[in-house]
């Protein structure tokens, strides 16, 4: 019996049966559909990801005429940290452009979060004014919420981790709350001093990391940045297929947050102006390629087709069904981009 | 009431997150001469499990999951009293620590909540902690377990230095050993050489009560 070379979520090469991969898929699918209570993929659409799984050739690529644009989260900082060739940041925005072909970018900080960049903003300024006069592109500037660098002993705020266990539910929520306004404030901040210093876009990436209260701040962030800066984008970026309810009763226009999956994550993102909505669906290290990316598939579609702004599907490690390893191989990548453009839809990677 | 009652009512307890119910499902199936053992496993385990999957499925959340681990914790503490010595022989000590370079820890600290209802003492040593700091603390407490969490590839090898200096000091046979975090697999567990690996904190405290019966 013929066995093709895929992998586990973890990175490690397996081989599998035609009919190992077929099961997995309709697995994956299954596994998206009970949990996001969305619809299947179709046995077509089945069919093709099973194609696009089991070609051969370490790379795949989308039809031609079917190509999406790229965006990326603290992209001109990753020559740097992955790549190990040390290169200042608009000089990696020029790179990104002219060398790799990237559609837009975003700057980031090292410490990714808007409390740590606010006191460095003034640092931050010249650099993004130094890639806008350079770069053809969209440059964006990126951070995270980032809600727990505002507790204790770090920030103001009581500390929830140590809270809830505790049962002391009531403190708990009241500190997250608290919490929002601080990093609603940090992000329009630091939103304004990069639309003064030329940025063509606000990236709130990795909104929910912190839980509901997290991705709570992200949304009102984006209402305040697009009230101040109507023609200022701004991309939010997810955390996870779910939204983790660490708080659990926060709601944004009527509708609780926590327990969102990306169809509804999406909607929430519109509602309070965003102009693009990156979707993740985790990576599970346990389960194949064949069944991670058809999971992501299944959850990405129907996001696609619940939204009205461009989504551009997180695929980096360990999210966008790709495997949960430092380099992540190209076969996997390529395959998950062709899946996620080509049966999920999605306007954008 | 029969068996099957008590069982359903406990685990029912759990799901709605009551705690005045679960004490007098304890209280009454003790009155009426069930295993506590078989009340704790069959009933308020599995509502605890119930709970932990509806959490990973993002349909209860954290508070939820706490005051319901909390109604578990109180439920177990009127079965305890009913279990002399033998209940003693079954629980034990452990350690729980994110590994050094790693300070993510909101899983732990489920996994924790949960594995605490079951009776089993848990030393919490926070994140970032080296391995000489886990095995000190180890030997200190006398702990049955070490577990240990990191979710980052590259922390993981933390798990795997803890493995090869328990070895170097010839205490690997005093201690079982548990893995977990996102990018760990069974796969993994296996080349380091721990003794357990857990997917999500439901499976943690069944993996850990495995552990503690060695």
């Amino acid at each position: 019996m013929s066995e093709f070379f895929t992998r586990m979520g973890d990175g490690s090469g397996i081989y599998m049966t035609a009919a190992e991969i077929r099961e997995d898929i309709l697995k994956g699918v299954k596994e998206a559909a009970d949990h996001g209570k969305i619809p299947d993929l179709t046995q077509e659409e089945m069919d093709y990801l099973f194609d696009i799984i089991t070609m051969p050739g370490n790379i795949v690529g989308v039809e031609r005429g079917r190509e999406v644009v790229s965006t990326s989260d603290s992209g001109s900082c990753k020559m740097t940290y992955h790549a190990n060739i040390a290169m200042e940041r608009s000089m990696a925005v020029m790179v990104s452009e002219k060398v790799l072909g990237a559609d837009s970018i975003d700057i980031g900080n090292m410490d990714y979060s808007y409390k740590a960049v606010k006191q460095i903003v003034h640092n931050e300024t010249p650099v993004m004014e130094l890639a806008q006069l350079n770069a053809v592109i969209p440059v964006l500037y990126g951070s995270m919420p980032n809600l727990g660098l505002y507790t204790k002993p770090d920030g103001p705020v009581e500390n929830w981790s140590e809270l809830l266990p505790l049962a002391k539910i009531d403190e708990a929520c009241a500190a997250q709350e608290e919490a929002v306004e601080h990093a609603v404030r940090d992000m329009v901040f630091v939103a304004g001093e990069m639309y003064e210093a030329g940025a063509d876009g606000i990236n709130l990436d990795t909104c929910g990391a912190s839980g509901d209260a997290d991705f709570l701040a992200g949304l009102l962030a984006t209402e305040k940045i697009k009230e101040k800066y109507p023609d200022l984008g701004v991309e939010i970026g997810a955390a996870g297929e779910f939204v983790l309810g660490m708080h659990g009763k926060l709601e944004y226009d009527g509708t609780r947050i926590a327990g969102l999956y990306p169809h509804k994550q999406v909607k929430l993102t519109e509602k309070a102006g965003a102009n693009i909505f990156g979707a993740v669906v985790n990576t599970n290290t346990n389960k194949t390629f064949p069944w991670n990316i058809a999971r992501t598939v299944t959850f990405v579609k129907a996001c696609v087709e619940a939204a009205e702004i461009p989504v551009h599907v997180n695929v980096g490690m360990g999210v966008g069904g790709i495997s949960m390893s430092e380099i992540p191989p190209i076969d996997v990548v390529t395959r998950a981009d062709k899946a996620l453009i080509e049966i999920g839809k999605a306007d954008g990677l | 009431m029969s068996l099957e009652s008590i069982l359903n009512d406990a685990k029912q307890a759990i799901l709605d997150i009551d705690e005045d119910k679960a004490v007098e499902v304890a209280r009454q199936a003790i009155a009426e001469g069930i295993d506590p053992v078989k009340v704790l496993a069959d009933g308020f385990s599995v509502g605890i499990r119930t709970i932990g999957d509806l959490f990973s499925r993002g349909e209860i959340f954290m508070p939820e999951l706490i005051l319901s681990a909390q109604a578990m914790k109180a439920a177990v503490a009127v079965l305890d009293e009913s279990l002399v010595g033998e209940a003693a022989e079954k629980i034990g000590k452990m350690i729980f620590a994110t590994v050094e370079g790693d300070v993510h820890d909101i899983g732990k600290g489920i996994a924790i909540a949960l594995i605490q209802t079951q009776g089993v003492e848990v030393i919490d040593l926070g994140r970032d902690v080296p391995v000489d700091k886990i095995i000190e603390e180890a030997e200190t407490h006398g702990a049955k377990v070490i577990g240990t969490s990191a979710l980052l590839t590259t922390t993981m090898p933390n798990q795997e230095k803890l493995e090869i200096e328990l070895r170097k000091r010839g205490l690997r046979e005093k201690y079982k050993t548990i893995i977990g975090g996102a990018p760990c697999t069974q796969r993994w567990a296996d080349k380091i050489g721990a003794d357990a690996y857990a997917e999500d904190a439901a499976e943690g405290v069944n993996k850990v009560l495995e552990l503690m019966k060695h």
